[in-house]
């Protein structure tokens, strides 16, 4: 019974986390502040995995998304917004014009999702990560190899972007 | 036949693949002596891809445990890929070292791409569908910024992948709801369900199509989602914009066909009517902003707009003719295109650097070759007989009026006959208009080849369109 | 109370929305970025949920792709906008001609 309150409060507490923090992302007018914001929506996000017993993927999210795509980003408010006035409140345009096909998608997807019956979820399995790597392996070894050109093309195209320029001149 | 470990099922894309390796080695190697060596091994690549395609033409089955396809299907797009990007390849050179961007990662970007784009026209399961086509993006991003020293380019690129990130977001939460309701990413599961369903679009299943659907949508420029196109075709080198207007848009076309093209499977009179509604409101909107641009860049852009509506009308009809007419026009699309951006690159730079339509002011006199062959590729964007573009068409039109679409047929002729009037814009300019003094052409040799087999492909395929659509046809039955 | 499938669902949907709003009302190009990376958590999640439901791991392999997908997006997303800075000192969209949208 404890065990089930327990489970029930980290869940809840993760949810609010998550929602909360990206609640934050979206409306905070700070920079840098909706980039740290992120980092507990992701967090978040991370442990509901877990609940979901999608271990592999929760370390996965911690690794690549909190490890590599915040940092990126961070690095990016760093390198753009002029160091010394990091709290530059940034314009928005007609915030509720906008919000309505918002309203609109939120609806329908929220009428659907309820509209289905609620499936219960079964106890928890055993851990994924052997079973993923079998897959990845056999069924899913020609998307892993797409993928790992996938890379290849972001890494060079971002490399050649990036890169200062010395020998390009214009038009 | 299911061979699972076949590497021949996916002898293309390995090519590619291993070809744009190749191309980044021989640049660091040989890049300082020999210029344009990374310009021959990309050819080279294609040339032999292409050879490979056409040797070892798609026989039926899966691969890869039903990963890839390796039907007719597959083989007709990746041999329509490989022709665009040897044509874009072939006439590149001249924009990238007239703006100093000679660098071998654009081949490399180029091979990337149409690898992605064979992957998307070969899918079996949703998830390779989703790699292949963010592999296209992403080197599609980085090529539309190529020119960095341009705020254009650097601009377009921007739009084009803040946007394509978004509209990824709605495919892949589609991909999750399909998923959901079907327990598997596999496409031939997901036809089974939709077989059996007695209600195919109950549950998760119709948002999550609708939403797949937008993603895709997106990627073919459909209106409403076409906003970005103009804009990023616009700012994009020239030879991209080429391949951008034409290849990722027949494999966003492959894709759909794969994905929704069910015949026996009645997805519904919703289904059909968003369908309907989304190809008139194309083919117009593209249409009349097309008129109204004075840019041949610009103008070109909008009416690619306009094409994915012809082609909206085929993939509605969705029968045996409309979807053999819709690869039929795919692969004419990719020449009249690219034929006619290669043409305004060099008209262009007579003028200002703008596309201004007076740039092509007496052309007619100074150059009668090339104001032929754009005459032939305005005429076949228009869809006048006996030009390949109007075969196309015509089947499209007439696979659409047996399926009971007269009104919409009769939209899409409307249309076509609207749009005559900017086409034939740019041939009274070449051949009736004073213009003033404009510098010479210069020569460009491989610019002239491009647009040269872009205007035989169209005349021969325009006289004698029965081969290719048995092809297509042959390909189309192979979907089943 | 059970948590139950569509505990995850509804929330997912929520964050979706969530970041769509970020991408329609926001103008900074990061911050875009980040509100994409909320949209494809979100379909994320649905896609675990749906998994654990069905007992079976695509979806999961389906969003272990995703993240490579995701990161390398944010890469090139980034190395654009290092670009476009060193030629506009802005990376606010108004301030970018073409993005009027």
């Amino acid at each position: 019974m404890i065990l089930h309150f327990l489970t029930q409060a980290v869940f809840w507490f993760l949810v609010i986390l998550t929602v909360g923090s990206a609640i934050v992302v979206v409306f905070n007018k700070r920079i840098l502040h909706s980039a740290f914001a992120l980092l507990f929506t992701l967090c978040g996000v991370a442990g509901l995995y877990v609940f979901l017993s999608a271990d592999f993927l929760a370390a996965s999210q911690m690794l690549v998304y909190v490890g590599g795509i915040l940092t990126l980003i961070i690095f990016g408010v760093f390198l753009t917004a002029r160091m010394y006035n990091m709290s530059i409140p940034e314009q928005t345009h007609q915030r509720f014009l906008a919000l309505l096909p918002v309203l609109g998608l939120g609806g329908i997807i929220f009428y659907v999702l309820n509209s289905a019956e609620w499936h219960l979820i079964t106890p928890m399995v055993a851990p994924t990560t052997e079973n993923l790597g079998k897959m990845l392996l056999t069924t899913y070894l020609v998307p892993f190899e797409v993928a790992s050109m996938l890379l290849l093309a972001a890494l060079i195209g971002a490399i050649r972007l990036a890169r200062p320029r010395k020998e390009d001149h214009d038009d | 036949m299911n061979y699972d470990y076949n590497l021949s099922a996916i002898a293309v894309p390995l090519i590619l693949a291993a070809g744009s390796v190749l191309v980044l080695l021989t640049d660091v190697l040989l890049g300082k002596k020999a210029k344009d060596s990374a310009y021959q091994t990309t050819l080279t690549i294609l040339a032999l891809a292409g050879v490979f395609c056409f040797t070892r033409w798609g026989t039926g089955g899966s691969a890869f445990f039903g990963q890839v396809y390796t039907d007719g299907f597959t083989s007709f797009f990746n041999l329509a890929f490989l022709t665009v990007g040897f044509l874009v390849v072939l006439n590149s050179p001249n924009y990238l070292i007239r703006n100093g961007i000679d660098h071998g990662e654009y081949y490399m970007l180029i091979l990337l791409a149409l690898l992605g784009m064979t992957f998307m026209a070969s899918a079996g399961d949703l998830l390779i569908f989703f790699l292949g086509l963010e592999t296209m993006s992403i080197c599609l991003y980085v090529l539309a910024g190529f020119h960095k020293s341009r705020a254009k380019s650097n601009e377009s690129s921007l739009k084009y992948l803040l946007l394509g990130a978004f509209f990824t977001g709605f495919l892949l939460y589609g991909m999750a709801l399909v998923y959901g309701q079907v327990g598997s990413t596999n496409l031939a599961e997901i036809s089974n369900y939709l077989a059996e369903a007695a209600n195919p679009l109950g549950g998760y299943m119709g948002i999550g199509l609708a939403l797949l659907l937008i993603g895709l949508t997106f990627k073919m420029a459909v209106v409403p989602f076409h906003f970005w196109s103009p804009d990023v075709y616009d700012g994009a080198p020239t030879p991209v914009t080429a391949f951008m207007s034409t290849a990722p848009k027949a494999a966003a076309f492959a894709a759909a066909l794969r994905i929704f093209y069910h015949p026996g499977i009645e997805l519904g009179i919703p289904w059909e009517n968003v369908l309907w509604v989304l190809a008139v409101l194309t083919m117009t909107v593209g249409n009349f902003a097309a008129l109204a641009q004075t840019s041949v860049k610009r103008m070109l852009a909008y009416s690619s707009i306009t094409h994915a509506g012809y082609l909206l009308v085929g993939f509605l009809a969705s029968n045996e003719l409309g979807a053999s007419g819709m690869l039929f026009y795919l692969f004419m699309y990719g020449f009249m295109n690219v034929g006619a951006f290669t043409i305004a690159y060099l008209v262009n730079r007579r003028g200002k650097g703008n596309y201004n339509l007076s740039d092509f002011a007496q052309l007619g006199t100074k150059s009668p070759m090339l104001a032929a062959l754009m005459s032939i590729f305005m005429l076949s964007l228009t869809g006048i007989p006996p030009l390949a573009g109007f075969f196309g068409k015509l089947y499209i039109f007439s696979a659409a009026v047996q399926e009971g679409y007269v009104w919409l047929v009769v939209i899409a002729v409307l249309n076509s006959a609207i749009s005559v009037f900017y086409y034939l814009r740019v041939m009274v300019m070449m051949y009736m208009r004073e213009g003033e003094d404009l510098a010479d052409l210069e020569k460009a040799p491989t610019v002239a080849i491009t647009a040269v087999i872009c205007g035989l492909a169209i005349l021969i395929f325009g006289l004698f369109p029965s081969p290719l659509l048995d092809l297509a046809r042959a390909s189309i039955i192979a979907l089943l | 109370m059970i948590i139950s499938l569509n505990h995850y669902l509804v929330l997912g949907a929520f964050l979706f929305c969530i970041g769509v709003a970020g991408v329609l009302t926001r103008k900074n190009a990061i911050i875009i970025l980040a509100s994409v990376e909320l949209m494809l958590n979100a379909v994320n999640l649905t896609f675990i949920a749906f998994a654990r439901h069905w007992g079976d791991a695509t979806g999961q392999i389906f969003v272990f792709f995703s993240m490579v997908v995701a990161a390398a997006e944010v890469a090139v997303g980034l190395a654009i906008i290092v670009v476009l800075f060193r030629h506009k000192e802005s990376i606010n969209i108004d301030e970018v001609n073409l993005l009027k949208w």
